[in-house]
């Protein structure tokens, strides 16, 4: 007998969030498509995935967590393009998780009333995070508002209208930013073994009359936590890249907990109007412009960075063409179940054997993971919830499909009368991969760093929009005190590296922003 | 209540539950269901103490692997997506199945005829005439890479996904996909790269060097399309 250590409030609230996840996640996975490749056993290792998130999530996030808060970590994401952002955060943190235990319960290896303590804390931390990366827009996800994203406030968005240059189909920039987001794109679908996780759109915000901006970022570009990227991603000067990138005459009508986007009519490269490019990382401040002086040294260092990336995905795929179907596993495992790793980068406690080795408890399960097995199992998974522990009782009409199932399993309320369950999965187990050892150092703003550099500065920095007293500074608070010298400050900062805005301060709208364009 | 967990495995117990939907899952699971029950009886049957602590030790990947085996002694034999797989345990895997079987008038129209159809991810101003090259292995790919990309070809690929061609496909022409949808990775890097590109293609008698026409003038395949389970089909010609 356990005397109860998590409340019926607590436990209201975490069924209530693994309903929503429920219904997005089953929209998501028969809306998009499911992927295949003939080189990577995707779905299997997907499942591999899952189950390392399971054993390990609440270890390591209540590790990041002892240095630096989830609503701490939210604010600090959305000032930069890194891994910490929708397509991570909103989505696959609690979807990753989750399916692990859905699985593990359908292996009668967990009982719903199981970890209790561990569920509970991961969708808590998981909210705290949401709510405070989407600050601005009063949601806790995409799904939420409608499937929308608006992270980035005004002072951001200023800088991008000012200094975002105009282009047209077939001139000299719009077709080298063009042929580098082909290129670029092709590189992370590779060197994130076939899943999307490597780009994230975010938006759309209004531009003005039938302009609508989004923002995508590039994430992991460089020699950084994958150890294939040693060597392969050496002339990769960024390891972070963001395309803010204004589309005319086209309406954004969905952003998904995916990062992806749908658009009316339908999103065509002869439709971008103004395009930029920056850079951020953890020790950053904020978004830093990239050969923003005029744009033919934007064209330029596109076109340099698309040949530096054709270069490295001839590398990546040779080395990754060589590898074992073992190796495959493993990677394509460490891609999906690390998503968070950057959390432990922002706190200044990442290790890399927390996020590249798998756990001796999901490594049981690898015999199993056959392409059959992987394919069937995550079907019944996601896609025609069909698992014992997913059907419900025959009244019950699930969201979108009407059907008598739930994708993940609440916890009992019962619970609270028997008091029998189990509070956690235990500590971090020992782990192992396959694959070589990270040898690099890690691509910074600051350099190449060990790891232990790294964390050091981490720990030691924090962006000034970060620190008091900017940080609480929000739209409201900017409405009524733009003429505060404070809050004039705090535009400054975030103004000191545009082109076109420079200490300009906080009192410009929108219309005023346009007027100082000059010719773009 | 009792503060003391009866002997029974999760799923023992399930008012409302149904077996699995697809056959190996079904019989994974139920082996291994079994294998926990055996397990939680045989260590006293306390579930508290069995579940985080005696299973991961008293379920291992030893048991895995009797489980696998005892499967494919039926003769059971999985179907395979990732070449890897089947390449490096051919005896777990059947043969790559064929694609499906699609049949075509055969009349010759204006020089043409019809060998094939698919979705079109992006509408251009014309059609794509163009050189049949297959592609489906990485040693396909290994040598599109030391030899170059012929130009003008048109690259035919059973693999909707974005890894497999990634150091080739800028090269081609055009792509016919015998997979995915427009939305899959193929169909989002061959519109970044503005190459004519169907997916979820039905061919049939295409053959190396064939002369092709693809119908990338016709109207592009939309989410909305595939949600609302709308036919729209671009077809594919050999010149003759």
């Amino acid at each position: 007998m356990l005397s109860n250590s998590v409340s019926y409030a607590q436990l209201l609230e975490t069924n209530n969030m693994l309903q929503a996840l429920t219904d997005e996640t089953y929209w998501l996975c028969v809306t998009r498509t499911t992927q295949e490749s003939k080189l990577f056993p995707v779905p299997s290792y997907m499942l591999l995935s899952y189950l390392n998130a399971y054993y390990r999530y609440p270890t390591l996030l209540r590790k990041i967590e002892a240095r630096m808060p989830a609503e701490q970590l939210g604010d600090r994401a959305r000032q930069m393009g890194t891994k910490i952002d929708t397509l991570t955060m909103g989505w696959t943190l609690p979807g990753f998780y989750n399916l692990g235990r859905e699985w593990l319960i359908n292996m009668g290896l967990l009982r719903p009333e199981d970890a209790v303590e561990d569920t509970v804390y991961v969708m808590d931390f998981w909210k705290r995070f949401q709510l405070s990366y989407h600050r601005n827009d009063g949601h806790i996800t995409n799904r939420d508002f409608g499937h929308r994203s608006q992270i980035l406030p005004e002072h951001q968005l200023q800088v991008f209208q000012a200094d975002l240059f105009a282009v047209e189909a077939g001139d000299r920039l719009h077709t080298a930013a063009n042929k580098f987001m082909a290129t670029v794109s092709q590189f992370q679908f590779l060197s994130h073994c076939e899943c999307r996780i490597g780009i994230c759109n975010q938006g759309p915000y209004k531009f003005g009359e039938k302009s609508e901006l989004i923002v995508r970022d590039f994430m992991d570009l460089a020699e950084c936590d994958y150890p294939w990227l040693d060597g392969v991603s050496a002339e990769v000067p960024y390891n972070n890249l963001t395309i803010p990138m204004v589309a005319k005459d086209t309406h954004f009508y969905l952003m998904d907990d995916w990062g992806s986007f749908e658009s009316e009519p339908e999103f065509k490269a002869e439709s971008i109007s103004h395009i930029g490019l920056y850079t951020s990382d953890h020790l950053t401040e904020g978004r830093l412009p990239v050969a923003m002086g005029s744009a033919g040294e934007l064209a330029a260092e596109f076109d340099r960075l698309r040949e530096i990336f054709t270069e490295a995905t001839g590398k990546l795929w040779k080395r990754i063409a060589a590898w074992s179907r073992a190796e495959m596993i493993e990677a394509g495992a460490l891609v999906y179940y690390n998503i968070p790793k950057d959390l432990a980068h922002l706190a200044g406690v990442y290790e890399q054997s927390d996020w590249f080795d798998i756990d001796e408890r999901a490594a049981r399960f690898i015999p199993l993971l056959n392409d059959e097995f992987g394919r069937d199992c995550l079907t019944e998974l996601v896609g025609l919830v069909s698992l014992p522990s997913q059907q419900v009782n025959d009244y019950t009409m699930m969201q979108h499909s009407n059907l008598p199932k739930r994708m993940y399993t609440p916890i009992p309320y019962a619970i609270l009368e028997t008091g029998t369950y189990t509070r956690t999965s235990g500590p971090l187990y020992p782990g192992s991969h396959v694959l070589a050892d990270k040898k690099g150092k890690w691509r910074t703003s600051r350099g190449d760093l060990t790891q232990a550099e790294y964390n050091q500065a981490a720990r030691g920095f924090t962006p000034k929009l970060c620190q008091a007293p900017y940080i609480h500074f929000d739209e409201t608070w900017v409405k009524y005190h733009h003429d505060d010298p404070e809050v004039d400050e705090m535009y400054r900062i975030a103004q000191a590296q545009s082109r076109n805005l420079k200490d300009r301060g906080a009192g410009l709208s929108r219309a005023d922003v346009e007027k100082l364009r000059g010719d773009g | 209540m009792t503060g003391k967990s009866a002997a029974k495995i999760a799923l023992a117990t399930n008012k409302y539950g149904d077996a699995e939907a697809t056959p190996l899952t079904k019989m994974f699971h139920e082996r291994i269901r079994a294998l926990v029950q055996r397990k939680l009886e045989e260590s006293g049957g306390d579930w508290n103490s069995f579940v985080f602590d005696k299973s991961y030790d008293l379920i291992t990947e030893a048991d895995m692997v009797a489980i696998e085996k005892e499967v494919l002694a039926t003769g059971y034999r999985y179907d395979v997506s990732a070449t890897i797989s089947a390449k490096e345990a051919p005896e777990k895997y059947k043969p790559l199945a064929g694609q499906d079987e699609v049949e075509f008038s055969g009349e010759v129209v204006d020089g043409k005829v019809q060998v094939g159809f698919g979705d079109n991810v992006v509408k251009y101003p014309q059609n794509l005439v163009g050189t049949a090259c297959y592609v489906h292995t990485s040693e396909d790919v290994m040598e599109l890479m030391m030899n170059g990309v012929p130009e003008g070809s048109i690259a035919v690929i059973d693999d909707s996904g974005g890894t497999l061609t990634a150091p080739v496909l800028e090269g081609f022409a055009g792509v016919i996909c015998m997979g995915g949808t427009v939305r899959s990775h193929l169909g989002i890097l061959t519109r970044e790269y503005g190459i004519p590109c169907l997916m979820n293609c039905k061919i049939q008698g295409i053959k190396n060097g064939d002369r092709l026409e693809m119908n990338v003038s016709a109207g592009a395949k939309t989410a909305q399309d595939y949600q609302k389970n709308i036919e729209k089909t671009a077809e594919i010609w050999k010149l003759v």
